[in-house]
């Protein structure tokens, strides 16, 4: 069931010998093609040998190829690769079409498919450029000089006026009408 | 006749008011930011246009800080967030990144990523609207590995139903390697709103 899971290795994405960075190099250096003359099982790959391993061979010259027929014994593709890794696959009743799809996954992998469970779709060296972000970025040298508890920042960015806040500023309003009023009474009289 | 012609008149009174609801709505569905969508006339003791030059300006300003940097070469390393296959990835020359699923590129094809969301360096940093202008910033790539994750359990079971089911599945991944980011042509500040009529997306 899927409890395999449990012992299966974990890794991050890595290329071997900074694959890339100046060209691409072909990993797979031997591919061995092995097949029976005459059973039915490795039909499809005598079809693939008949009709396409040349072609395979001369475009990729950097790739050495075995056909190696032996008999009574199922179709067999093996891969080595530059690090030292061995790739084995049965290729049993097979059809072409499948041989050559699984020697084109063979010839662009970089090591044998091992079962690593990749824990990142990324790798890189330089984590950070414009260095990593604190929560100290970019804020208000006075928001760091803050000493808490303070009331001014512990207040609700938005208080709505109180009833009793929205009475005593139409009572001053009031009085100042009133304020001025009298002033006026008191030119008036002062004209006169 | 008369009531049609009551009915067309009565639709032309409404056409006004409907115009309006439906850019209402248009605007709230629109990208642009909301102070530009506001179609209040500006207070006028406010000199809006001065307000606009000094900003140009100073934008400018930072544009040629930036164009001398790079000439100089002194910007040290770039990145860059790029959008591949409906991701989005921080990258800087030397990363590796890795692509799910099916995508055709070949091993030792080499790429340029072209949705480039965001480029910048030490001291500076070029945002997109969503993208930069195309040709600004290149981004140049070599697909280094084609292959399959591993294998996937997918596994199903419903409790006293006699059901149970078990998949395996493996999907492609490819390796990128990034190998440049660079910065094509100097920086100007005039928006992006001319596009070159070559692109087709």
């Amino acid at each position: 069931m899927s409890n395999s899971h449990l012992f299966l290795k974990s890794g991050f994405p890595r290329a071997p010998l900074q694959n890339g960075v100046g060209r691409y190099v072909c990993q797979l250096q031997r591919i061995t093609l092995k097949f029976c003359k005459n059973n039915g099982s490795s039909r499809g790959m005598r079809d693939f040998i008949e009709n396409h391993l040349v072609d395979f061979a001369k475009e990729n010259p950097g790739i050495v190829v075995y056909v190696k027929p032996r008999r009574h014994r199922t179709p067999v593709l093996v891969g080595e690769y530059l690090n030292g890794e061995r790739e084995w696959m049965s290729c049993r009743n097979n059809t072409q079409e499948e041989i050559s799809k699984w020697v084109d996954l063979l010839k662009t992998q970089n090591g044998s498919s091992s079962s690593l469970r990749l824990r990142k779709m990324w790798h890189t060296d330089v984590p950070s450029i414009q260095g990593p972000w604190t929560p100290f970025l970019l804020r208000s040298p006075e928001s760091q000089g803050q000493v808490y508890p303070s009331e001014e920042a512990s207040k609700p960015l938005e208080t709505p006026q109180t009833a009793t806040e929205k009475l005593i500023e139409l009572f001053r309003q009031q009085q100042l009408e009133a304020g001025e009023e009298a002033h006026e009474v008191l030119n008036k009289k002062r004209a006169e | 006749m008369s009531f049609l012609a009551q009915t067309v008149r009565q639709v032309l009174r409404q056409v006004p008011n409907r115009s309006s609801a439906l850019a209402g709505a248009m605007r709230s569905l629109s990208i642009s930011p909301a102070f530009k969508q506001q179609n209040k006339p500006a207070a006028e003791s406010v000199d809006i246009s001065a307000i606009a030059k000094d900003h140009q300006k100073e934008g400018l300003e930072i544009c040629e800080r930036i164009n001398r940097q790079v000439a100089k070469s002194e910007q040290g390393r770039l990145f860059a967030v790029v959008h591949l296959c409906g991701k989005q990835f921080k990258v800087t020359p030397g990363d590796i990144v890795l692509v799910e699923g099916y995508w055709p590129p070949t091993t030792g094809d080499e790429i340029s990523l072209d949705k480039v969301l965001l480029a910048g360096a030490r001291d500076f940093t070029l945002v997109g609207r969503p993208i930069l202008e195309p040709g600004l910033v290149v981004v140049k790539a070599t697909v280094v590995e084609k292959t399959l994750s591993h294998t996937k359990t997918h596994f199903r079971k419903k409790r006293r139903k006699q059901y149970m089911r078990i998949n395996f599945q493996r999907s492609p991944h490819t390796m990128i390697r990034i190998n440049s980011i660079e910065l094509a042509r100097p920086v100007d500040g005039k928006s992006e709103a001319q596009e070159s009529p070559k692109r087709l997306f």
